[in-house]
């Protein structure tokens, strides 16, 4: 009898294991990374993969299928982005991508991946990724453009009413000009004035000549439209040759803490700067992030590890709701999903795919101010500032 | 543009033409002694930023940080040389640049792997950290201090090099190192000290740069490509020509950003292209 049971009690235990072990396995699920580890971007894409690799080790599974990583290093290039997911996904059957280095790479890809009848989820941050160029397959986890201008410059000048006269310093590329566009309509909408505008070329390293040519104009605030590098470079010689003194200083779009640490907090202090994430936000999602790069690196997380993070993050989410990792029912579920992510709750919207998220405007503390080594800014407002879905330019393919 | 802002960018342009020379006149001094085309120049300037970096992290004082930069390039030179470049004088410049371009990628790489590939921020020096007021126009006052130290070392080079022993040794060389070497010179050890100074000044522009940019693993790439049309305008080998070449890219660079700033960088090669059509051998070039 006691054998019986035993046998009976075995045969139950192995009945109720039988779908997991079924799930387990399951074929695993490949996905790919395209980040650039070398070149120009090689700082912002060794972050991001970061990030991504640590979501798939916190995550490991979705939808009940191990997650199996490879970084696809475009080195920079477009073109070889395009190539190497023409391989991934032609040779190696791969049908998930994450990841991107710049809106360039994004944009190229993200048309490869649609004809393939892929799923692709990025963090471009030119408008028109969900704007005229999305389509079904695509997926932005950062607001773009339109948000960092408008979550960003309005509650700017909520705060300082006297403060009129603009000057822009651009980076002339296609995120740069989105950008300044961007303002252009915000300055003109809200009765401030533009004065001038520098253009300079992505391969610009001086700066001191605009900041002369800004300083000529007389500025109230000059706004600096860029990412990256040459943001870091031009806030920091402007800040050097005195600008601070006389003119508010506004950067709409910035990584946040890794720019911050390599400014420093004398050159932060008094500074606004518009940030996709901040490590600081009290929410669930940003909790589970925060400890694992808390964990890992032993340092708070930044920007480009919470991106490349949240694009993983959809993934499984959307897997999660799907109860499978085919394309066509993953993009089903993830069009109007609601997660908790980084930034507190996320939202997919379905008409363009875009994430409807927080976007922070943030102001430099003095260092005297700074309670951790972290604190260089506090967060002055948090804003879902998105353009609306028929404004986009968006008609999905 | 007014008479006033165009008065701000050419003094702007010639600060930033001192900073060029700076950058520049280690790798035109090499080339005119040794005809050794080193691209391992941006690498020292690299080397000696982060250098500069550590050493101000650890000591709390940028002045150290400036001691240590080029301190830093210039051992890095000397070991570059003994254990490797030596072998290589013989061979024709293609193989120099290839072997010079590797070892920049590795010192890159290297940074990278002992730091990281994110840019750091290096601070200025407490009392150079206002900016002066000269007239109507604002400089930041560390800059200033570096025009200052580039001028203080074109005069000290000029010095070096016309007035001294090793200056005269060093021109010679220059022109037949055979000779220099039937008159009983050790030009090997010519042509280490030439390496160590080339390698100290590139220090010395990495280290003062520093402050002024930050510090990431891929400033030596920026570095190069400036000097490298510094020296080409200047007339390659030419020390005056570095002065004269520096402050002439300076001041189009500056002078452009008002006038045309989609295309500054742009005018920067621009003026090159201009200056070797007029004069194929640079500004003070010999044909």
């Amino acid at each position: 009898m006691m054998m019986r049971r035993r046998t009976l009690f075995g045969m139950g235990a192995g009945l109720l294991a039988a779908p997991s072990l079924a799930r387990a396995q399951a074929a695993p699920l490949e996905v790919a990374g395209v980040y650039s580890l070398s070149g120009t971007f090689a700082n912002v894409g060794d972050l991001l993969n970061k990030g991504t690799q640590m979501a798939v080790e916190h995550y490991a599974t979705a939808a009940g299928q191990k997650i199996n990583y490879t970084l696809l290093d475009d080195q920079g290039d477009p073109g070889r982005a395009v190539r190497l997911v023409q391989e991934a996904m032609g040779q190696h059957g791969i049908r998930h991508i994450v990841g991107c280095t710049n809106s360039a790479i994004a944009l190229a890809v993200a048309k490869e991946v649609h004809a393939r009848g892929g799923l692709y989820i990025h963090m471009a941050g030119a408008d028109e990724a969900t704007g005229s160029e999305c389509n079904r397959s695509s997926f932005r986890w950062p607001g773009a453009s339109f948000t960092a201008i408008n979550a960003t410059v309005r509650p700017f000048i909520q705060r300082n009413p006297t403060a009129k006269r603009w000057y822009t310093i651009t980076g002339q590329y296609v995120f740069g000009d989105s950008l300044l566009s961007n303002l252009k309509l915000v300055l003109a909408d809200t009765g401030h004035q533009l004065l001038g505008n520098s253009y300079h070329s992505l391969s610009e390293r001086e700066y001191s000549g605009y900041i002369t040519a800004a300083i000529a104009a007389q500025p109230d605030v000059l706004a600096i439209c860029n990412f990256g590098n040459q943001t870091v470079d031009v806030l920091r010689q402007a800040v050097s040759f005195g600008m601070k003194r006389n003119v508010k200083l506004v950067v709409p779009w910035s990584t946040g803490l890794d720019q911050y640490q390599a400014w420093g907090a004398d050159i932060c202090d008094g500074v606004y700067f518009g940030v996709n994430y901040w490590h600081g936000v009290d929410a669930p999602g940003n909790r589970v992030v925060s400890e694992v790069v808390m964990q890992k690196t032993h340092a708070a997380t930044n920007y480009l590890q919470a991106c490349g993070w949240a694009v993983m993050q959809m993934l499984v989410e959307g897997a999660k709701k799907a109860g499978t990792t085919e394309i066509p029912a993953l993009i089903g579920a993830m069009e109007g999903l609601v997660y908790e992510g980084p930034t507190g709750t996320e939202t997919i919207r379905a008409a363009d795919h875009q994430v409807i998220k927080d976007y922070y405007l943030m102001l430099g503390k003095a260092r005297a101010a700074m309670h951790d080594a972290n604190d260089f800014a506090e967060v002055i407002s948090a804003t879902k500032a998105f353009q609306r879905p028929e404004l986009t330019g968006c008609h999905m393919a | 543009m007014s008479g006033q802002v165009l008065v701000f960018q050419v003094l702007n342009g010639l600060g930033i033409g001192m900073i060029y020379f700076l950058l520049s006149v280690g790798l035109t001094m090499i080339f005119g002694l040794m005809r050794f085309v080193n691209f391992a120049h941006g690498a020292l300037y690299l080397a000696a930023a982060y250098a500069a970096y550590v050493v101000s992290l650890l000591t709390g004082s940028m002045l150290w940080g400036l001691l240590a930069g080029p301190l830093a390039a210039a051992i890095l030179a000397v070991a570059a040389e003994r254990l490797l470049l030596r072998h290589t004088y013989a061979m024709p410049h293609e193989a120099q640049i290839l072997i010079t371009f590797a070892l920049a990628l590795i010192v890159q790489e290297a940074v990278i792997l002992g730091f990281d590939a994110q840019a750091k921020n290096v601070p200025v020096p407490d009392f150079l950290a206002g900016i002066v007021f000269l007239g109507p126009f604002v400089y930041p006052a560390y800059r200033l201090a570096v025009v200052g130290v580039a001028a203080v070392v074109a005069l000290l080079l000029w010095v070096a090099l016309e007035r001294t022993r090793f200056g005269t040794i060093l021109r010679a060389g220059s022109e037949s190192t055979e000779m220099v070497s039937l008159l009983g010179i050790d030009v090997h050890r010519v042509f280490l000290g030439a390496f160590a100074l080339g390698g100290g000044l590139a220090g010395l522009a990495g280290a003062l740069a520093a402050p002024l940019r930050g510090v990431d693993p891929f400033m030596g790439e920026e570095a190069l490509g400036i000097a490298f049309v510094v020296v080409v305008v200047g007339g390659i080998g030419s020390f005056t020509g570095a002065l004269l070449g520096g402050l002439l890219i300076g001041v189009v660079q500056s002078v452009m950003s008002s006038v045309w700033p989609e295309g500054a960088r742009l005018m920067i090669y621009g003026a090159m292209a201009l200056v070797l059509l007029v004069r194929p051998a640079g500004l003070m070039g010999r044909a």
